[in-house]
């Protein structure tokens, strides 16, 4: 049997189906995330812009690391991080769920 | 020739010890201060080891690495990090507080290594990923098929490139993190996720066409 078909799952078709938007590189948003986090900490209304929702939600690793400096900058801000949790999930909202 | 008075040379530690201290958050003034740098280099190392631990903690694919590995990192990626950010101290822009800026380089160096060390064990036929996946046959195939899956499975072989194909199996559905498979295929992660993204519009458009889809990607409707 074909592993690829074995691994071919529900989720892992959602995961190639995930509506990329507007493209942006990696290093694009390695250049933002420092400053939309803490836009997003701040409580901005649109805090991610269409482009860097969607890189986040189509690359796990920039998702990773975005929200572990999420998690840490809410430690300097004194945010909570149930709320950084809650509000990264919301930001990521409506139109996508996130990979990881 | 007369001597020259040396006019340009002015002992300046009278005029530095006279001058207050730049404030404790003035990140990039410390870092480039003569009597200051040394201290605040140091600091930044530790701001950099405490980023690299928060990392390394968040991380499933650190836990089986050991302590000794882990250490290993942590420490190396905060090295690698200060040094990072201090060849790119002009580069700071202040949108956001330093410390955040300074962080992004440890979480980055410190996720990179582990998900490298995670899979530098583990045999992955990458040369493989590129085959066609619809000609799948077996009860496990069919039991997880629904007809948008059967459908995904054409899409797969018949709308992507071999490249498309290769690297958007090996990421979403054998699970190879992008680090990891831009250093085995010699590439790197701006150009995996740049063929990921096009991948994906490729594979949306062919579906929306056959009616799987309502809607294709949203790139066109928002730049």
């Amino acid at each position: 049997m074909n592993e690829r078909a074995r691994g071919l799952t529900p989720a892992a078709a959602e995961r190639l189906l995930v509506d990329p938007g507007p493209y942006l590189s990696c290093d694009d948003c390695f250049e933002q995330v420092d400053a939309r986090v803490e836009a997003l900490l701040s409580g901005a209304s649109e805090p991610l812009t269409p482009e860097f929702r969607g890189h986040l939600v189509g690359c796990a690793a920039c998702l990773d690391e975005a929200w572990s400096l999420a998690e840490l900058a809410a430690q300097d801000a004194g945010v909570d991080r149930a709320s950084v949790r809650a509000r990264f999930e919301q930001a990521l909202e409506p139109d996508r769920r996130p990979l990881a | 020739m007369d001597e020259v008075e040396p006019v340009a040379i002015v002992n300046r530690s009278p005029v530095v010890a006279q001058m207050p201290p730049p404030p404790v958050d003035d990140w990039v003034s410390r870092l480039r201060d003569d009597v200051h740098r040394h201290e605040a280099t140091r600091e930044l190392h530790q701001l950099m080891l405490r980023a690299a631990r928060h990392q390394i903690a968040r991380m499933p694919e650190g836990r089986d690495l050991g302590w000794a590995r882990r250490e290993e990192i942590v420490h190396a990626a905060a090295d690698e990090a200060t040094s990072s950010v201090l060849s790119r101290l002009g580069r700071f822009e202040g949108r956001s507080r330093f410390t955040t800026w300074a962080y992004k380089f440890a979480i980055l160096q410190t996720a990179v290594e582990v998900r490298r060390s995670a899979w530098r064990q583990r045999e992955t036929d990458l040369e493989a990923l590129g085959e066609p996946v619809s000609d799948a046959t077996g009860p496990e195939a069919y039991a997880e098929s629904s007809d948008l899956t059967r459908a995904m499975r054409e899409a797969i072989d018949h709308a992507l490139t071999d490249h498309q194909r290769h690297v958007a199996i090996a990421l979403l559905v054998e699970g190879v993190p992008i680090d990891v498979l831009a250093e085995r295929l010699g590439s790197t992660r701006n150009s995996l996720y740049k063929t990921l993204h096009d991948a994906r519009v490729r594979l949306r458009d062919d579906l929306t066409t056959r009616g799987y889809l309502g809607f294709a990607t949203s790139e066109e409707a928002v730049s």
